[in-house]
């Protein structure tokens, strides 16, 4: 028992490296004659690796442990963690494909909008029509802010106003229904400063036309009246003007049709090269010889010297809603009109007693 | 000239120059600057912070035993290797579990690795075999074994912790221990 104790402390002391140089070869000798030692050492060196590993591991992973405590694993594992959606963890996994795919869509988006750039009109009308409810809403219906003492039966200043033009000699006023849309009271002024009480007759909302009647007591008879109503649709190139009232007095505003469709392809309306301002909305709109093409209506914001002007076929078309017999002398259609031949400034000076401005309260 | 030590990652010559040191610093910062890489790996692949721990320390093994045996080149960057390491021991463990993955969301290169697996694997064979062994060996044996092999503790020392009347006594008790150990160990 002792010498197998002995021969152990010899062989692991051989295997350590602690024998004496005389001592290693002693051993080396017996375990050369002796196949029992041999195998012996040969099983304890596998033993002692074992054990060895077996030690570095179990300090490795103590180590290991240690730095683990000091990680904050649950802070990095909600930064890395798949996120709950599919959309943002296929970009977390893609980043890099991702970036180049916008990169590319973005130079795309550049090379397209340079080409359709430099397409001709047509091309830029197309993507107009795809924002039509933007575009309508950028027109400018060309209302006033006006802030006049009104005269007469009015107390406090207008909100808002427009222009009107009358369509018969009893009082009949046509102007634009977004002018006089939401009014609590309508007031008509003439050229001379009188104001008169109006009520709503007719609307039509579609073609943006009002028909109001003086309602006022002290309102005479304007007597015949100088324009009529064109039946055919002006061309374009065909030269027009207008009065209205974007400021207290009556100003004329002079251009040519320039398109025969409004805004977006509108074939109720004309597009007319003319100076407009906020106010002339419900202004007649006159070819030379004093014929009543349409009702300015609005000019597009973005756009300079684009008015536009409803057609004078849906002046009649509001004319026939009213009572034939309620209209004394009512405009009339597609005759000659008594100012043609006569110069602008005649033609003006007859037509002016017949456009009012159209004061609205609300 | 000027060094520039990164506290977070340390670089790879670093990492290999403290572990041939035996440096717990440099281990520290190996451990705590590669985990998040491998946490997010085993989180994206239908795992828990349990297994990320368990496969980035058994892939953090191989390379202390890769570096430790001297064959170790730098040939790759240690960054990569380990998540190679730790992406297949992963995989091992899903096929194990039987659970399939049909594509692998991966967030760095691979490099083939088997060989250093497999070697890996001979060796954690035999640190369960000796795991167990020990273990069924019982006290007193278990502890004097590993106070004199594992924490270095001269025959002198066990001695008088255990009580022993003379150092004879010890050795004749360490060496009946180290018998069953061993023929534990050779039988498992």
């Amino acid at each position: 028992m002792s010498n197998e104790i002995q021969l152990e402390a010899i062989i692991e002391d051989y295997l350590n490296g602690k024998l004496k140089p005389e001592e290693v070869q002693a051993f080396e000798q017996l375990r050369n004659n002796d196949p029992i030692v041999d195998h012996k050492v040969v099983a304890h060196k596998v033993f002692l690796d074992s054990m060895k590993q077996y030690a570095n591991v179990l300090l490795l992973k103590q180590q290991m442990d240690a730095s683990h405590q000091k990680i904050d694993v649950e802070a990095i594992s909600s930064k890395v963690k798949p996120h709950s959606s599919i959309i943002v963890r296929m970009f977390r996994n893609n980043k890099a494909a991702i970036a180049v795919a916008a990169s590319f869509l973005f130079l795309a988006m550049v090379m397209l909008y340079s080409i359709k750039n430099q397409t001709e009109q047509d091309g830029s009308f197309k993507a107009l029509n795809r924002e039509v409810s933007q575009i309508k809403r950028s027109q400018n219906t060309l209302i006033r802010n006006i802030n006049t003492n009104a005269q007469n039966t009015s107390v406090a200043p207008a909100k808002f106003g427009g222009s009107g033009f009358a369509i018969s000699s009893n009082g009949y006023i046509l102007t634009n229904y977004h002018v006089i849309k939401g009014a609590d009271s309508l007031y008509v002024q003439n050229s001379k400063g009188v104001s008169f009480k109006v009520k709503a007759a007719y609307t039509d909302p579609v073609n943006d036309i009002a028909i109001l009647k003086i309602s006022d007591v002290s309102f005479e008879n304007l007597g015949s009246l100088p324009y009529s109503i064109k039946r055919n649709t002006a061309g374009i190139g065909e030269s027009v003007y207008t009065l209205g009232y974007p400021k207290d007095d009556v100003v004329l505003g002079d251009g040519y049709v320039s398109s025969k469709t409004g805004i977006n392809g509108d074939s109720l309306a004309y597009q007319v090269a003319i100076p407009v301002n906020p106010g002339n909305s419900g202004g007649p709109l006159l070819d030379n010889n004093g014929n009543i093409v349409g009702v300015i209506n609005g000019k597009e914001m973005k756009v300079d010297g684009a008015a536009f002007a409803v057609k004078s076929k849906y002046i009649m078309e509001a004319l026939n809603a009213i009572p034939n017999d309620s209209l004394s002398k009512r405009i009339a259609y597609g005759k000659r009109s008594p100012l043609q031949g006569l110069k602008r400034n005649k033609q003006v000076e007859k037509i002016q007693d017949f456009v009012f401005m159209v004061k609205v309260y609300n | 000239m000027s060094i520039k030590l990164s506290s977070s990652v340390p670089t790879d010559r670093e990492v290999v120059l403290g572990i041939l040191n035996n440096s717990e610093e440099a281990l520290n910062k190996l451990y705590t600057g590669y985990y998040p890489m491998v946490l997010q790996f085993i989180l994206n692949n239908n795992g828990d912070e349990d297994d990320a721990k368990d496969v980035y320390q058994e892939a953090i093994i191989v390379l202390y035993n890769k570096i430790k045996s001297g064959d170790f080149e730098l040939s790759s960057k240690l960054k990569t290797y380990l998540y190679s390491v730790s992406r297949r021991v992963w995989l091992k463990k899903l096929a194990q579990q039987s659970k399939k993955i049909s594509n692998i969301a991966d967030f760095e290169d691979v490099l083939i690795v088997e060989e250093d697996i497999e070697q890996h694997e001979q060796k954690d064979l035999q640190f369960d075999k000796m795991k167990i062994s020990l273990e069924s060996l019982g006290e007193p044996c278990k502890t004097i074994i590993e106070d004199f092999y594992i924490h270095n503790l001269s025959m002198q020392d066990i001695c008088e912790k255990f009580g022993y009347t003379n150092s004879d006594n010890a050795k004749t008790q360490k060496y009946k221990c180290l018998q069953r150990l061993k023929k534990l160990f050779f039988q498992v």
